[in-house]
């Protein structure tokens, strides 16, 4: 038989029997829209907590030794030649120290138009960090350099993104402060700093030098609550101040994902220790998730076999019901092979049926689940602005599961019907 | 056109065999109308399915159109089924989910790929529905036909194919006796133009049309009368 005649008949028998294909599509669809509304949720919930939780999946962050035999084991001090040698691990493309600048930098007044914002009298004090340009080469603005200016010039400094938004959607409501223009557009702010000045008793260093600092990028891989500047610039800071010169931290870029573990047992091996405090909590988070996410697939992947459950029950109910019609098909020229194809595929378009629906149902589902979610949720930081994602598969896997899974379910029934005997039904 | 030679069926009681057909000789030729007679149960069916392929399980050799059966894979004796021959049954055997026009389409949407497009095969099945006087009824489903009605739309459908065999099984069983006469004389025009025409019946108005008449009685055909029906 056509395919075309194979369609054509099975859309006749579904036509035929529509009460009781609209119950199996419903049932497909039940299943596919369970199956496109988790799937959706889990993907979007993914993504907004890989906003609000970085990890790049190919850094390692290197630090020193919490007790350290110094050289005598080749560990210890994250050095030039600690740096270098770091480098040189087998799977690693980049060695970036970075280093936490020991002299106070504070913050006396309001950059220029932010009075407004600025409490009377306040100083802020700002933890500082050095990193080597080429960690942060992409983040830097168009026609921004992040370079040691040298002595007594203007800083250029980056900050992390996300604490616009924690200042956007948390501090700036609480002190009634207006929010920030998107970040691009604050670059090139100035802001007058004190090099130096400590508003922790004690900590003050004998000199204190005025300087100014300029915002030229935002950056993920700058630490939330910090400022970075360039790694020269708190290298000749920390010499001008008298400061060790042993890095902090150095930030490894493994070629591939797959090359992290191998890389920090290497690490180790050299005496130091892996910071993994940022990467274990993206991942409980990405865990938490995918367990969650894992429990509602689940749960319809069982909708949906319950689905060509009752589509199997249901078309061999049929079969049963319409022997007759079967070995009419039989006497007017149908193969057994073109029955069982029958009734397979008229299995898959009740499926397919379903799938569509299910599909379109959850689409919509997910809209209003959205708006539910954004009209009563508070505007906390890293909200998304969607709790679904629709990757171009999904709806094509809400379209194929059930349509599949009915024809599975089918099986059993058009096996039975293409062992009808049309003399002995007909007889 | 149609030819069996020393068929025999039997069927499976518990553990015996209950034979049917005992070594049954038949020849049907072009343009010929044979009515086989016989008391219920006497398998006269039996003989028609195993005629028509419907049935395979037999002894003996069948041919139809110069092919024999049992030699014949599924996917042939399908098709041989399709386009050569045509079935009429007592119980019109309609499906109940498709118009009347629909149901007289059925053999061409079975055919294998290349065969006609819908179209053109709706198009031959309305005039299968106007050759047996069924113009007006194409769009209506079988429950909203008469008795004759549903008999025509069956008859129409089995002409669609223009198969060179017709097989039919009691097809006045449940028609009026006008529908009945109606089916007959339509038969006897049939078999006028060629088409070899074997009929199962019981009642002796099919008999009368047709040009010889077996008895089949215990399993064996006996030729019961020769004559010319008086519509033929």
């Amino acid at each position: 038989m056509s395919a075309r005649g194979l369609v054509w008949i099975a859309r006749a028998r579904i036509r035929a029997d529509r009460r009781g294909a609209l119950l199996d599509a419903a049932a497909a669809c039940a299943g596919a829209a369970a199956l496109v509304f988790f799937l959706a949720l889990g993907l979007g919930v993914s993504a907004a907590a890989r906003h609000m939780f970085p990890a790049e999946a190919r850094l390692v962050e290197v630090v020193p030794p919490a007790v350290s035999l110094g050289g005598l084991l080749g560990g210890g001090r994250l050095d030039d030649p600690a740096v270098a040698r770091l480098g040189a691990i087998p799977g690693v493309s980049a060695a970036w120290p970075r280093l936490m600048l020991r002299v106070p930098v504070a913050a006396p007044q309001a950059p220029p138009g932010m009075a407004s914002s600025w409490p009377p009298g306040m100083t802020l004090q700002i933890p500082v960090v050095g990193l080597a340009p080429g960690m942060v080469e992409k983040d830097v603005g168009a026609g921004q350099r992040f370079a040691d200016p040298g002595p007594g010039a203007t800083i250029p400094v980056l900050l992390s993104g996300r604490l616009l938004e924690v200042y956007d959607k948390t501090i700036a409501p609480a002190w009634s402060l207006p929010r920030l223009p998107p970040g691009v557009s604050l670059l090139g702010l100035e802001m007058p700093v004190r090099i130096g000045l400590s508003i922790v008793p004690g900590k003050q260093e004998r000199e204190v030098h005025d300087g100014r600092v300029r915002l030229v990028g935002l950056s993920d891989r700058v630490p939330m609550y910090v400022m970075a500047i360039p790694l020269e610039t708190a290298r000749r800071l920390h010499a001008d101040y008298g400061k060790d010169p042993w890095y902090s931290q150095v930030t490894l870029l493994a070629r591939r994902p797959d090359d992290v573990p191998a890389v920090a047992d290497a690490v180790r091996r050299m005496g130091f220790n892996v910071d993994e405090s940022e990467r274990a909590a993206a991942e409980r988070v990405g865990a938490v998730v995918s367990v969650t996410t894992g429990a509602l697939v689940f749960l319809a992947v069982v909708m949906c076999v319950l689905a060509a459950l009752a589509i199997a029950r249901s078309l061999s109910a049929s079969v049963r019901g319409r022997a007759r019609e079967i070995a009419i098909l039989q006497a007017l020229g149908a193969t057994p092979s073109d029955v069982h194809r029958v009734v397979l595929l008229e299995g898959g378009m009740i499926g397919l049926a379903g799938g569509i629906a299910g599909t379109l149902l959850a689409i919509a589902l997910s809209l209003a689940a959205d708006r539910l979610a954004l009209s009563t949720l508070p505007d906390f930081p890293f909200r998304p602005g969607t709790f679904f994602a629709f990757p171009p598969w999904l709806p094509a896997l809400g379209l194929v599961a059930p349509a599949l899974a009915a024809v599975l379910g089918a099986l059993a029934p058009a096996a039975a019907a293409a062992r009808i005997e049309p003399a002995r039904t007909l007889g | 056109m149609i030819s069996l030679a020393g068929v025999e069926k039997s069927f499976r009681d518990g553990a015996h065999q209950l034979p049917v057909l005992r070594g049954v000789d038949l020849e049907v030729g072009p343009g010929e109308l044979v009515a086989i007679v016989g008391p219920s149960g006497s398998g006269k069916s039996t003989l028609l399915h195993v005629a028509g392929g419907l049935d395979r399980d037999y002894r003996g050799r069948i041919s139809v159109d110069g092919k024999d059966l049992s030699s014949l894979p599924a996917r042939e004796l399908a098709r041989l089924r399709n386009a050569t021959i045509g079935f009429v049954f007592q119980a019109f055997n309609l499906l109940p989910g498709l118009s009347a026009v629909e149901n007289v389409m059925l053999p061409g949407m079975l055919r294998e790929a290349g065969g006609e497009p819908p179209g053109a095969v709706r198009s031959r099945a309305v005039d299968a529905l106007i050759r047996v006087g069924l113009a007006g009824k194409a769009g209506a489903p079988p429950a909203r036909l008469s008795g004759g009605e549903r008999q025509r739309v069956a008859i129409a459908r089995a002409l669609f194919a223009r198969p060179r065999v017709l097989l039919a099984d009691e097809p006045t069983g449940n028609l009026d006796v006008t529908s009945g006469e109606e089916v007959i004389r339509l038969f006897a025009e049939l078999a006028g133009g060629g088409m070899a025409v074997l009929v199962v019946t019981h009642e002796e108005r099919v008999s009368r049309a047709a040009a010889r008449v077996l008895q089949l009685r215990e399993g064996r055909l006996d030729r019961l009368a020769t004559q010319l029906g008086e519509f033929s």
